[in-house]
Protein backbone atom coordinates (compact mmCIF):
# COMPACT_ATOMS: atom_id res chain seq x y z
CA UNK A 1 0.00 0.00 0.00
CA UNK A 2 2.32 2.22 0.84
CA UNK A 3 4.95 0.95 -1.73
CA UNK A 4 2.20 1.84 -4.25
CA UNK A 5 1.59 5.28 -3.10
CA UNK A 6 5.48 6.04 -3.34
CA UNK A 7 5.38 4.45 -6.95
CA UNK A 8 2.33 6.33 -8.35
CA UNK A 9 2.64 10.27 -6.17
CA UNK A 10 4.72 12.22 -8.99
CA UNK A 11 2.09 10.74 -12.12
CA UNK A 12 -0.58 11.03 -9.97
CA UNK A 13 0.59 14.74 -8.56
CA UNK A 14 1.71 15.82 -12.22
CA UNK A 15 -1.76 14.73 -13.79
CA UNK A 16 -3.89 16.37 -11.03
CA UNK A 17 -1.33 19.75 -11.13
CA UNK A 18 -1.43 20.32 -15.06
CA UNK A 19 -4.23 18.25 -16.24
CA UNK A 20 -7.35 17.82 -13.95
CA UNK A 21 -6.97 21.34 -12.12
CA UNK A 22 -6.80 23.43 -15.39
CA UNK A 23 -9.65 21.26 -16.72
CA UNK A 24 -11.93 22.28 -13.62
CA UNK A 25 -10.32 25.73 -13.71
CA UNK A 26 -11.18 25.84 -17.84
CA UNK A 27 -14.73 25.21 -16.78
CA UNK A 28 -15.03 27.89 -14.08
CA UNK A 29 -13.37 30.18 -16.07
CA UNK A 30 -15.88 29.41 -19.00
CA UNK A 31 -18.45 31.22 -16.29
CA UNK A 32 -15.81 34.70 -15.72
CA UNK A 33 -14.46 37.27 -17.73
CA UNK A 34 -10.77 37.83 -18.05
CA UNK A 35 -8.57 39.60 -20.24
CA UNK A 36 -5.64 37.79 -19.93
CA UNK A 37 -3.97 40.22 -17.95
CA UNK A 38 -5.98 41.61 -15.03
CA UNK A 39 -5.36 39.69 -11.45
CA UNK A 40 -9.13 39.53 -11.44
CA UNK A 41 -11.86 37.75 -13.35
CA UNK A 42 -15.25 38.51 -12.16
CA UNK A 43 -18.33 36.09 -13.01
CA UNK A 44 -20.34 36.25 -16.11
CA UNK A 45 -22.68 33.90 -15.39
CA UNK A 46 -23.56 32.52 -18.75
CA UNK A 47 -22.87 35.40 -20.89
CA UNK A 48 -20.22 33.78 -22.72
CA UNK A 49 -21.93 30.70 -23.71
CA UNK A 50 -24.86 32.71 -24.69
CA UNK A 51 -21.90 34.94 -27.21
CA UNK A 52 -20.46 31.51 -27.85
CA UNK A 53 -23.98 29.75 -29.23
CA UNK A 54 -24.65 32.72 -31.13
CA UNK A 55 -21.37 33.16 -32.80
CA UNK A 56 -21.11 31.89 -36.31
CA UNK A 57 -17.42 32.16 -36.26
CA UNK A 58 -17.69 29.33 -33.81
CA UNK A 59 -20.50 27.24 -35.15
CA UNK A 60 -18.86 27.19 -39.04
CA UNK A 61 -15.82 26.49 -37.01
CA UNK A 62 -17.09 23.24 -35.92
CA UNK A 63 -18.62 22.35 -38.92
CA UNK A 64 -15.36 22.73 -40.56
CA UNK A 65 -13.92 20.38 -37.97
CA UNK A 66 -16.65 17.97 -38.69
CA UNK A 67 -15.60 18.20 -42.58
CA UNK A 68 -11.52 17.95 -41.41
CA UNK A 69 -12.92 14.72 -39.07
CA UNK A 70 -15.20 12.58 -41.88
CA UNK A 71 -12.80 13.06 -44.38
CA UNK A 72 -9.93 11.59 -42.50
CA UNK A 73 -12.11 8.76 -41.14
CA UNK A 74 -13.35 8.29 -44.58
CA UNK A 75 -10.86 8.84 -47.20
CA UNK A 76 -7.64 8.44 -45.49
CA UNK A 77 -8.86 5.34 -43.25
CA UNK A 78 -9.61 4.02 -46.67
CA UNK A 79 -6.13 4.77 -48.09
CA UNK A 80 -4.65 3.49 -44.73
CA UNK A 81 -6.59 0.28 -45.03
CA UNK A 82 -5.88 -0.93 -48.75
CA UNK A 83 -2.08 0.31 -48.35
CA UNK A 84 -1.24 -1.81 -44.96
CA UNK A 85 -3.24 -4.94 -47.24
CA UNK A 86 -0.87 -4.52 -49.81
CA UNK A 87 2.06 -4.35 -47.67
CA UNK A 88 1.16 -6.94 -46.20
CA UNK A 89 0.63 -8.87 -49.42
CA UNK A 90 4.04 -7.74 -50.69
CA UNK A 91 7.05 -10.12 -50.62
CA UNK A 92 9.78 -7.86 -51.39
CA UNK A 93 10.51 -4.18 -50.24
CA UNK A 94 7.71 -4.37 -47.60
CA UNK A 95 10.02 -2.38 -45.60
CA UNK A 96 10.75 -0.01 -47.60
CA UNK A 97 6.99 0.92 -48.34
CA UNK A 98 6.38 0.64 -44.76
CA UNK A 99 8.71 3.35 -43.87
CA UNK A 100 8.56 5.54 -46.85
CA UNK A 101 4.35 5.55 -46.18
CA UNK A 102 5.19 6.90 -42.56
CA UNK A 103 7.54 9.64 -43.86
CA UNK A 104 4.96 12.51 -43.88
CA UNK A 105 3.74 11.77 -40.40
CA UNK A 106 7.13 12.23 -38.66
CA UNK A 107 7.14 15.86 -40.00
CA UNK A 108 5.48 18.77 -37.86
CA UNK A 109 1.97 20.38 -38.76
CA UNK A 110 3.89 23.56 -39.64
CA UNK A 111 6.39 22.33 -41.55
CA UNK A 112 3.30 20.47 -43.58
CA UNK A 113 2.35 23.76 -43.64
CA UNK A 114 4.86 25.54 -44.80
CA UNK A 115 5.33 22.80 -47.63
CA UNK A 116 1.73 22.85 -48.64
CA UNK A 117 1.25 26.37 -48.91
CA UNK A 118 4.01 26.91 -51.66
CA UNK A 119 2.78 23.89 -53.72
CA UNK A 120 -0.60 25.88 -53.70
CA UNK A 121 0.39 28.78 -54.04
CA UNK A 122 -1.11 30.83 -56.83
CA UNK A 123 1.62 32.53 -58.48
CA UNK A 124 5.02 30.55 -57.60
CA UNK A 125 3.13 26.56 -56.30
CA UNK A 126 4.17 23.78 -57.89
CA UNK A 127 0.51 22.92 -58.31
CA UNK A 128 0.04 25.37 -60.88
CA UNK A 129 3.32 25.25 -62.20
CA UNK A 130 2.48 22.13 -63.55
CA UNK A 131 -0.52 22.51 -65.14
CA UNK A 132 0.56 25.34 -66.94
CA UNK A 133 4.03 23.63 -68.37
CA UNK A 134 1.37 20.83 -69.25
CA UNK A 135 -0.77 23.04 -71.00
CA UNK A 136 -3.87 23.05 -68.77
CA UNK A 137 -3.96 27.11 -67.75
CA UNK A 138 -7.44 26.87 -67.79
CA UNK A 139 -6.92 24.96 -64.58
CA UNK A 140 -4.79 26.79 -62.80
CA UNK A 141 -6.65 27.93 -59.73
CA UNK A 142 -6.32 29.81 -56.43
CA UNK A 143 -6.86 26.88 -54.32
CA UNK A 144 -5.89 28.66 -50.85
CA UNK A 145 -8.02 31.55 -51.75
CA UNK A 146 -10.99 30.83 -53.49
CA UNK A 147 -13.53 29.48 -50.53
CA UNK A 148 -15.07 27.04 -52.76
CA UNK A 149 -12.28 24.84 -53.33
CA UNK A 150 -10.47 25.83 -49.81
CA UNK A 151 -12.07 23.11 -47.39
CA UNK A 152 -11.16 20.96 -49.83
CA UNK A 153 -7.44 21.60 -50.33
CA UNK A 154 -6.77 21.82 -46.73
CA UNK A 155 -8.36 18.60 -46.33
CA UNK A 156 -6.30 17.08 -49.13
CA UNK A 157 -3.18 18.07 -47.30
CA UNK A 158 -4.88 16.66 -44.12
CA UNK A 159 -4.84 13.30 -45.42
CA UNK A 160 -1.52 13.33 -47.21
CA UNK A 161 -0.16 14.34 -43.74
CA UNK A 162 -2.31 11.63 -41.67
CA UNK A 163 -2.91 8.41 -43.77
CA UNK A 164 0.59 7.12 -42.92
CA UNK A 165 -0.47 6.77 -39.23
CA UNK A 166 -3.15 4.63 -39.46
CA UNK A 167 -1.51 2.57 -41.92
CA UNK A 168 0.92 1.82 -39.53
CA UNK A 169 -1.81 0.17 -36.99
CA UNK A 170 -4.04 -1.43 -39.54
CA UNK A 171 -0.84 -2.80 -40.97
CA UNK A 172 0.05 -4.66 -37.26
CA UNK A 173 -3.59 -5.46 -36.98
CA UNK A 174 -3.41 -7.24 -40.22
CA UNK A 175 -0.30 -8.93 -38.89
CA UNK A 176 -1.94 -10.15 -36.08
CA UNK A 177 -5.04 -11.83 -37.95
CA UNK A 178 -3.84 -16.04 -37.61
CA UNK A 179 -3.13 -17.30 -40.81
CA UNK A 180 -5.42 -20.29 -40.16
CA UNK A 181 -8.20 -18.50 -40.37
CA UNK A 182 -7.48 -17.68 -44.10
CA UNK A 183 -6.09 -21.33 -44.30
CA UNK A 184 -9.71 -22.42 -43.14
CA UNK A 185 -11.95 -19.62 -45.20
CA UNK A 186 -10.01 -20.81 -48.78
CA UNK A 187 -11.36 -24.39 -47.90
CA UNK A 188 -14.82 -23.13 -47.68
CA UNK A 189 -14.08 -21.78 -51.39
CA UNK A 190 -13.69 -18.24 -50.34
CA UNK A 191 -11.17 -15.65 -52.48
CA UNK A 192 -10.41 -12.23 -52.99
CA UNK A 193 -13.13 -10.02 -51.76
CA UNK A 194 -15.23 -12.70 -49.62
CA UNK A 195 -11.88 -13.44 -47.46
CA UNK A 196 -11.90 -10.01 -46.89
CA UNK A 197 -15.43 -9.55 -45.70
CA UNK A 198 -15.52 -12.71 -44.06
CA UNK A 199 -12.24 -12.97 -42.51
CA UNK A 200 -10.24 -9.62 -42.64
CA UNK A 201 -12.54 -7.04 -42.04
CA UNK A 202 -14.11 -9.00 -38.49
CA UNK A 203 -10.95 -10.26 -37.61
CA UNK A 204 -9.64 -6.56 -37.70
CA UNK A 205 -12.44 -4.32 -36.22
CA UNK A 206 -10.82 -3.78 -32.76
CA UNK A 207 -8.04 -2.10 -34.92
CA UNK A 208 -10.74 -0.43 -37.22
CA UNK A 209 -12.43 0.93 -34.46
CA UNK A 210 -9.25 2.52 -32.05
CA UNK A 211 -7.87 3.61 -35.77
CA UNK A 212 -11.46 5.29 -36.37
CA UNK A 213 -11.67 7.25 -33.02
CA UNK A 214 -8.09 8.15 -33.54
CA UNK A 215 -8.66 9.95 -36.87
CA UNK A 216 -11.86 11.44 -36.17
CA UNK A 217 -10.40 13.06 -33.50
CA UNK A 218 -7.49 14.22 -34.99
CA UNK A 219 -9.33 15.57 -38.15
CA UNK A 220 -11.54 17.69 -35.62
CA UNK A 221 -8.38 19.49 -33.73
CA UNK A 222 -6.46 19.73 -36.58
CA UNK A 223 -4.89 23.48 -35.82
CA UNK A 224 -1.03 23.79 -36.76
CA UNK A 225 -1.67 23.32 -40.67
CA UNK A 226 -4.71 25.38 -40.81
CA UNK A 227 -2.81 27.73 -39.09
CA UNK A 228 0.07 28.25 -41.17
CA UNK A 229 -2.06 27.49 -44.54
CA UNK A 230 -4.67 29.60 -44.41
CA UNK A 231 -5.43 30.99 -40.79
CA UNK A 232 -8.51 30.05 -40.96
CA UNK A 233 -9.42 32.21 -44.28
CA UNK A 234 -10.28 33.01 -46.61
CA UNK A 235 -13.28 34.48 -44.48
CA UNK A 236 -13.27 32.32 -41.76
CA UNK A 237 -13.89 29.61 -44.66
CA UNK A 238 -11.54 27.02 -43.15
CA UNK A 239 -11.71 28.13 -39.24
CA UNK A 240 -11.78 25.30 -37.19
CA UNK A 241 -12.18 25.37 -33.30
CA UNK A 242 -9.02 25.30 -31.84
CA UNK A 243 -7.66 27.72 -33.98
CA UNK A 244 -11.05 30.11 -32.89
CA UNK A 245 -10.55 29.40 -29.05
CA UNK A 246 -6.73 30.35 -29.51
CA UNK A 247 -7.59 33.64 -31.48
CA UNK A 248 -10.17 34.42 -29.18
CA UNK A 249 -8.14 34.56 -26.01
CA UNK A 250 -4.37 35.50 -27.54
CA UNK A 251 -5.88 37.88 -30.47
CA UNK A 252 -8.88 39.23 -29.09
CA UNK A 253 -8.27 38.85 -25.19
CA UNK A 254 -11.25 37.10 -24.41
CA UNK A 255 -10.06 34.34 -22.24
CA UNK A 256 -13.60 33.50 -20.87
CA UNK A 257 -15.21 33.16 -24.19
CA UNK A 258 -12.52 30.85 -25.35
CA UNK A 259 -12.52 28.56 -22.27
CA UNK A 260 -16.60 28.47 -23.07
CA UNK A 261 -15.77 27.48 -26.73
CA UNK A 262 -13.38 24.67 -25.07
CA UNK A 263 -15.74 23.46 -23.05
CA UNK A 264 -18.35 23.24 -25.90
CA UNK A 265 -15.93 21.74 -28.00
CA UNK A 266 -14.02 18.75 -25.41
CA UNK A 267 -17.69 18.14 -24.16
CA UNK A 268 -18.49 17.57 -27.94
CA UNK A 269 -15.46 15.66 -28.60
CA UNK A 270 -14.98 13.53 -25.53
CA UNK A 271 -18.73 11.83 -25.99
CA UNK A 272 -17.74 11.46 -29.75
CA UNK A 273 -14.67 9.79 -28.59
CA UNK A 274 -16.78 7.68 -26.04
CA UNK A 275 -19.61 6.65 -28.63
CA UNK A 276 -17.48 5.62 -31.17
CA UNK A 277 -15.80 3.38 -28.70
CA UNK A 278 -18.50 2.04 -27.90
CA UNK A 279 -20.02 1.72 -31.03
CA UNK A 280 -16.45 -0.22 -32.48
CA UNK A 281 -16.82 -2.18 -29.10
CA UNK A 282 -19.83 -3.59 -30.08
CA UNK A 283 -19.20 -4.74 -33.37
CA UNK A 284 -16.14 -5.77 -32.69
CA UNK A 285 -17.69 -8.96 -30.78
CA UNK A 286 -15.57 -11.50 -29.77
CA UNK A 287 -12.62 -9.89 -31.18
CA UNK A 288 -13.18 -6.42 -28.99
CA UNK A 289 -13.23 -8.94 -25.74
CA UNK A 290 -10.19 -11.03 -26.77
CA UNK A 291 -8.25 -7.48 -27.44
CA UNK A 292 -9.82 -6.21 -24.51
CA UNK A 293 -8.65 -8.61 -21.89
CA UNK A 294 -4.71 -9.28 -23.44
CA UNK A 295 -4.55 -5.47 -23.24
CA UNK B 1 1.81 -6.68 -61.05
CA UNK B 2 -1.23 -3.89 -59.74
CA UNK B 3 0.01 -4.35 -56.68
CA UNK B 4 3.46 -3.16 -57.25
CA UNK B 5 1.68 -0.36 -58.96
CA UNK B 6 -0.13 0.37 -56.44
CA UNK B 7 2.71 0.50 -54.02
CA UNK B 8 4.84 2.38 -55.92
CA UNK B 9 2.31 5.27 -56.52
CA UNK B 10 1.72 5.30 -52.81
CA UNK B 11 5.40 6.14 -52.54
CA UNK B 12 5.54 8.30 -54.86
CA UNK B 13 2.16 10.36 -53.24
CA UNK B 14 4.15 10.10 -50.01
CA UNK B 15 7.46 11.23 -51.18
CA UNK B 16 7.20 13.14 -54.49
CA UNK B 17 6.28 16.48 -52.16
CA UNK B 18 9.20 16.08 -49.51
CA UNK B 19 11.36 15.78 -53.11
CA UNK B 20 9.98 18.92 -53.97
CA UNK B 21 10.73 21.00 -51.41
CA UNK B 22 14.28 19.60 -50.75
CA UNK B 23 14.86 20.88 -54.64
CA UNK B 24 13.39 24.09 -53.76
CA UNK B 25 15.10 24.64 -50.81
CA UNK B 26 18.44 24.29 -53.04
CA UNK B 27 16.91 26.79 -56.13
CA UNK B 28 18.21 30.18 -56.55
CA UNK B 29 15.01 32.96 -55.91
CA UNK B 30 15.08 33.53 -59.87
CA UNK B 31 14.67 29.78 -60.53
CA UNK B 32 12.32 29.17 -57.82
CA UNK B 33 10.08 31.57 -58.72
CA UNK B 34 10.47 31.34 -62.34
CA UNK B 35 9.38 27.48 -63.32
CA UNK B 36 8.82 24.23 -62.50
CA UNK B 37 12.38 22.68 -63.17
CA UNK B 38 13.17 20.15 -60.82
CA UNK B 39 16.59 19.75 -60.70
CA UNK B 40 18.19 23.02 -59.03
CA UNK B 41 21.06 24.67 -60.93
CA UNK B 42 23.11 25.99 -59.79
CA UNK B 43 23.23 23.97 -56.50
CA UNK B 44 22.35 27.13 -53.88
CA UNK B 45 23.81 25.53 -50.81
CA UNK B 46 23.77 28.92 -49.22
CA UNK B 47 19.72 28.79 -48.92
CA UNK B 48 20.51 26.95 -45.77
CA UNK B 49 23.38 28.78 -44.15
CA UNK B 50 21.22 31.66 -44.87
CA UNK B 51 17.97 30.38 -43.20
CA UNK B 52 20.02 28.83 -40.14
CA UNK B 53 21.80 32.81 -39.44
CA UNK B 54 18.55 34.47 -40.64
CA UNK B 55 16.22 31.97 -38.60
CA UNK B 56 17.85 31.51 -35.41
CA UNK B 57 17.84 28.03 -35.43
CA UNK B 58 21.24 28.35 -32.88
CA UNK B 59 19.07 29.16 -30.84
CA UNK B 60 15.67 27.10 -31.71
CA UNK B 61 17.50 23.93 -31.99
CA UNK B 62 19.37 23.81 -28.41
CA UNK B 63 16.06 24.26 -26.86
CA UNK B 64 14.02 21.83 -28.55
CA UNK B 65 16.97 18.98 -27.83
CA UNK B 66 16.67 19.83 -24.17
CA UNK B 67 12.89 20.02 -24.11
CA UNK B 68 12.43 16.60 -25.66
CA UNK B 69 15.81 15.01 -23.50
CA UNK B 70 14.09 16.45 -20.63
CA UNK B 71 10.25 15.65 -20.87
CA UNK B 72 11.34 12.27 -22.02
CA UNK B 73 13.54 11.06 -19.41
CA UNK B 74 10.55 12.99 -17.12
CA UNK B 75 8.14 10.75 -18.44
CA UNK B 76 10.11 7.43 -18.60
CA UNK B 77 11.08 8.18 -14.87
CA UNK B 78 7.18 8.82 -13.76
CA UNK B 79 4.97 6.60 -15.90
CA UNK B 80 7.44 3.66 -14.82
CA UNK B 81 7.22 3.70 -11.47
CA UNK B 82 3.57 4.56 -12.14
CA UNK B 83 3.27 1.55 -14.03
CA UNK B 84 4.87 -0.85 -12.35
CA UNK B 85 2.38 -0.15 -9.12
CA UNK B 86 -0.35 -0.58 -11.41
CA UNK B 87 0.68 -4.07 -12.78
CA UNK B 88 2.41 -5.27 -9.87
CA UNK B 89 1.38 -4.14 -6.40
CA UNK B 90 -2.01 -4.93 -5.11
CA UNK B 91 -3.74 -2.39 -3.22
CA UNK B 92 -7.57 -1.21 -3.12
CA UNK B 93 -8.82 1.06 -5.77
CA UNK B 94 -6.24 0.00 -8.32
CA UNK B 95 -8.93 -0.64 -10.84
CA UNK B 96 -9.94 3.16 -10.11
CA UNK B 97 -6.58 4.90 -10.62
CA UNK B 98 -6.57 2.95 -14.24
CA UNK B 99 -10.01 4.02 -15.18
CA UNK B 100 -9.81 7.66 -13.93
CA UNK B 101 -5.96 7.51 -15.86
CA UNK B 102 -7.98 6.72 -19.32
CA UNK B 103 -10.68 9.34 -18.68
CA UNK B 104 -7.85 11.85 -18.30
CA UNK B 105 -6.82 10.56 -21.43
CA UNK B 106 -9.65 11.38 -23.26
CA UNK B 107 -9.65 15.40 -22.37
CA UNK B 108 -8.35 16.79 -25.32
CA UNK B 109 -6.14 19.79 -25.18
CA UNK B 110 -8.32 22.02 -27.17
CA UNK B 111 -10.18 21.63 -23.66
CA UNK B 112 -7.67 22.29 -21.72
CA UNK B 113 -5.02 24.75 -22.60
CA UNK B 114 -6.25 28.12 -22.11
CA UNK B 115 -6.59 26.96 -18.47
CA UNK B 116 -3.25 25.51 -18.48
CA UNK B 117 -2.15 29.00 -19.61
CA UNK B 118 -3.69 31.07 -16.89
CA UNK B 119 -2.31 28.01 -14.40
CA UNK B 120 0.93 28.75 -15.43
CA UNK B 121 0.94 32.43 -15.30
CA UNK B 122 -0.57 32.08 -11.54
CA UNK B 123 2.24 30.02 -10.88
CA UNK B 124 4.91 31.84 -12.61
CA UNK B 125 5.59 29.56 -14.87
CA UNK B 126 4.60 30.93 -18.50
CA UNK B 127 7.52 31.81 -21.06
CA UNK B 128 9.63 29.76 -18.91
CA UNK B 129 11.42 26.59 -19.86
CA UNK B 130 10.33 24.50 -16.74
CA UNK B 131 6.81 25.49 -17.22
CA UNK B 132 6.84 23.56 -20.90
CA UNK B 133 8.03 20.99 -19.88
CA UNK B 134 6.15 20.23 -16.51
CA UNK B 135 3.21 20.81 -19.03
CA UNK B 136 4.51 18.00 -21.53
CA UNK B 137 5.59 15.43 -19.08
CA UNK B 138 1.79 15.88 -17.47
CA UNK B 139 0.87 15.37 -21.44
CA UNK B 140 2.46 12.31 -22.10
CA UNK B 141 2.05 9.98 -18.85
CA UNK B 142 -1.29 9.11 -19.30
CA UNK B 143 -0.45 6.93 -22.74
CA UNK B 144 3.34 6.16 -21.51
CA UNK B 145 1.60 4.48 -18.20
CA UNK B 146 -0.84 2.26 -19.48
CA UNK B 147 2.20 0.94 -21.72
CA UNK B 148 4.56 0.56 -19.12
CA UNK B 149 1.68 -1.49 -16.81
CA UNK B 150 1.04 -3.28 -19.98
CA UNK B 151 5.06 -4.24 -20.60
CA UNK B 152 5.13 -4.79 -16.86
CA UNK B 153 2.09 -7.06 -16.59
CA UNK B 154 3.69 -9.28 -19.45
CA UNK B 155 6.88 -9.99 -17.20
CA UNK B 156 7.68 -13.09 -15.28
CA UNK B 157 7.19 -12.40 -11.17
CA UNK B 158 9.97 -14.97 -10.51
CA UNK B 159 12.56 -12.07 -10.69
CA UNK B 160 11.11 -9.82 -7.87
CA UNK B 161 10.17 -12.65 -6.01
CA UNK B 162 13.73 -13.86 -6.23
CA UNK B 163 14.86 -10.50 -5.54
CA UNK B 164 12.52 -9.79 -2.20
CA UNK B 165 13.89 -13.11 -0.53
CA UNK B 166 17.29 -11.80 -1.01
CA UNK B 167 15.72 -8.67 1.29
CA UNK B 168 16.53 -6.04 -1.41
CA UNK B 169 14.07 -3.37 -1.17
CA UNK B 170 11.25 -2.69 -3.76
CA UNK B 171 13.00 0.35 -5.34
CA UNK B 172 16.17 -1.13 -4.99
CA UNK B 173 14.54 -4.18 -7.21
CA UNK B 174 12.30 -1.75 -9.51
CA UNK B 175 16.11 0.25 -10.63
CA UNK B 176 18.50 -2.73 -10.82
CA UNK B 177 16.02 -5.52 -12.23
CA UNK B 178 13.31 -4.55 -13.35
CA UNK B 179 13.80 -1.81 -15.22
CA UNK B 180 16.44 -3.18 -17.34
CA UNK B 181 13.93 -5.58 -18.06
CA UNK B 182 11.54 -3.43 -19.24
CA UNK B 183 13.69 -1.44 -21.70
CA UNK B 184 11.57 -2.35 -24.72
CA UNK B 185 8.21 -0.64 -22.95
CA UNK B 186 11.29 2.29 -22.29
CA UNK B 187 11.92 2.27 -26.06
CA UNK B 188 8.37 2.51 -27.08
CA UNK B 189 7.79 5.05 -24.68
CA UNK B 190 10.69 6.79 -25.61
CA UNK B 191 10.66 7.46 -29.39
CA UNK B 192 6.79 8.03 -29.38
CA UNK B 193 6.76 10.61 -26.91
CA UNK B 194 10.25 12.01 -28.78
CA UNK B 195 8.50 12.71 -31.49
CA UNK B 196 5.29 14.15 -30.27
CA UNK B 197 7.74 16.25 -28.08
CA UNK B 198 9.94 17.60 -30.82
CA UNK B 199 7.18 18.38 -33.28
CA UNK B 200 4.50 19.77 -30.30
CA UNK B 201 3.53 23.43 -31.94
CA UNK B 202 0.20 24.80 -29.63
CA UNK B 203 1.66 24.79 -25.90
CA UNK B 204 4.93 26.22 -26.83
CA UNK B 205 3.34 28.85 -29.23
CA UNK B 206 0.82 29.68 -26.45
CA UNK B 207 3.44 29.94 -23.47
CA UNK B 208 6.24 31.41 -24.66
CA UNK B 209 6.86 35.71 -26.45
CA UNK B 210 10.22 35.23 -25.44
CA UNK B 211 12.23 33.80 -28.99
CA UNK B 212 15.25 32.78 -27.26
CA UNK B 213 13.02 30.41 -24.79
CA UNK B 214 11.36 28.88 -27.84
CA UNK B 215 10.83 25.30 -29.56
CA UNK B 216 11.83 24.80 -33.12
CA UNK B 217 8.32 24.31 -34.38
CA UNK B 218 7.50 28.09 -32.79
CA UNK B 219 10.69 29.12 -33.91
CA UNK B 220 9.76 28.36 -37.22
CA UNK B 221 6.57 30.27 -37.40
CA UNK B 222 8.54 33.74 -35.40
CA UNK B 223 10.97 33.25 -38.05
CA UNK B 224 8.03 33.15 -41.16
CA UNK B 225 5.96 36.29 -39.42
CA UNK B 226 9.65 38.81 -38.23
CA UNK B 227 11.19 38.61 -41.08
CA UNK B 228 8.45 37.22 -44.43
CA UNK B 229 11.48 35.35 -46.20
CA UNK B 230 11.95 33.93 -49.04
CA UNK B 231 10.57 31.33 -50.28
CA UNK B 232 13.70 29.40 -50.53
CA UNK B 233 15.03 30.37 -47.47
CA UNK B 234 11.21 28.97 -45.97
CA UNK B 235 11.30 25.77 -46.95
CA UNK B 236 15.55 25.52 -46.46
CA UNK B 237 14.40 26.46 -43.01
CA UNK B 238 11.59 24.03 -42.52
CA UNK B 239 13.90 21.19 -43.99
CA UNK B 240 16.65 22.57 -40.84
CA UNK B 241 13.14 22.00 -38.44
CA UNK B 242 12.47 18.33 -39.39
CA UNK B 243 16.00 16.98 -40.48
CA UNK B 244 16.92 15.69 -36.57
CA UNK B 245 13.54 13.78 -36.46
CA UNK B 246 13.51 12.41 -40.13
CA UNK B 247 17.61 11.11 -39.28
CA UNK B 248 15.75 10.14 -35.55
CA UNK B 249 12.99 8.13 -37.57
CA UNK B 250 15.80 6.76 -40.05
CA UNK B 251 17.85 5.33 -37.28
CA UNK B 252 14.88 4.15 -34.82
CA UNK B 253 11.95 3.65 -36.86
CA UNK B 254 11.83 0.13 -36.67
CA UNK B 255 11.27 0.91 -32.49
CA UNK B 256 8.72 3.86 -33.70
CA UNK B 257 6.32 1.45 -35.27
CA UNK B 258 6.11 -0.97 -33.48
CA UNK B 259 5.99 1.99 -30.19
CA UNK B 260 3.26 3.47 -32.04
CA UNK B 261 1.39 0.11 -32.41
CA UNK B 262 1.85 -0.37 -28.77
CA UNK B 263 0.93 3.01 -27.64
CA UNK B 264 -2.65 2.90 -29.94
CA UNK B 265 -3.33 -0.84 -29.85
CA UNK B 266 -2.73 -2.20 -26.42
Amino acid sequence: MLAAGVFLAPALAMIAMFTVVPFVQGILLSFQSWDGVSPDAPYVGLANYRFVLHDTEFLGSMKNAVVFGVVGLVVANAVSLVMALAVHRARRGAAFFRTVYYLPGVFSTVVVGVMFAWFLDPKIGVVNQTLKAVGLDGLQHNWLGDPKTVLIAVAVVFVWYHWGFGFILFLAGRQDVPQELYEAASLDGARGWAQFRYVTWPSMSHVTGIVSVLTLLSGLQIFGTVQVLTNGGPAGHTEVPTLDIYQQAFQFSEYGRAAAMSVIFGVCLIVLACVQLWVSRRLGGSTGSRAEKGS
Amino acid sequence: MALYALLIAGALEALVPVLWILSGSLQSAEQLYKGTDPIPHPFEWGNFATAWNEGGFSQYLPNSLLYTTASVVGILVIASMAGYALARIEFPGRGVVVGAILVIMIIPLPASFIAQYKLLITLGLANTRIGYILVLIAGGLPISILIMRGFFAGQPKELEEAAAIDGASLLGTFWRIILPLARPGLVAVAVIQAMGVWNEYLMGLVLFNDSSLMPVQRGLTNFVSAESPQQQILLAASLIAVLPIVVFYAVAQRHIISGLSAGALK
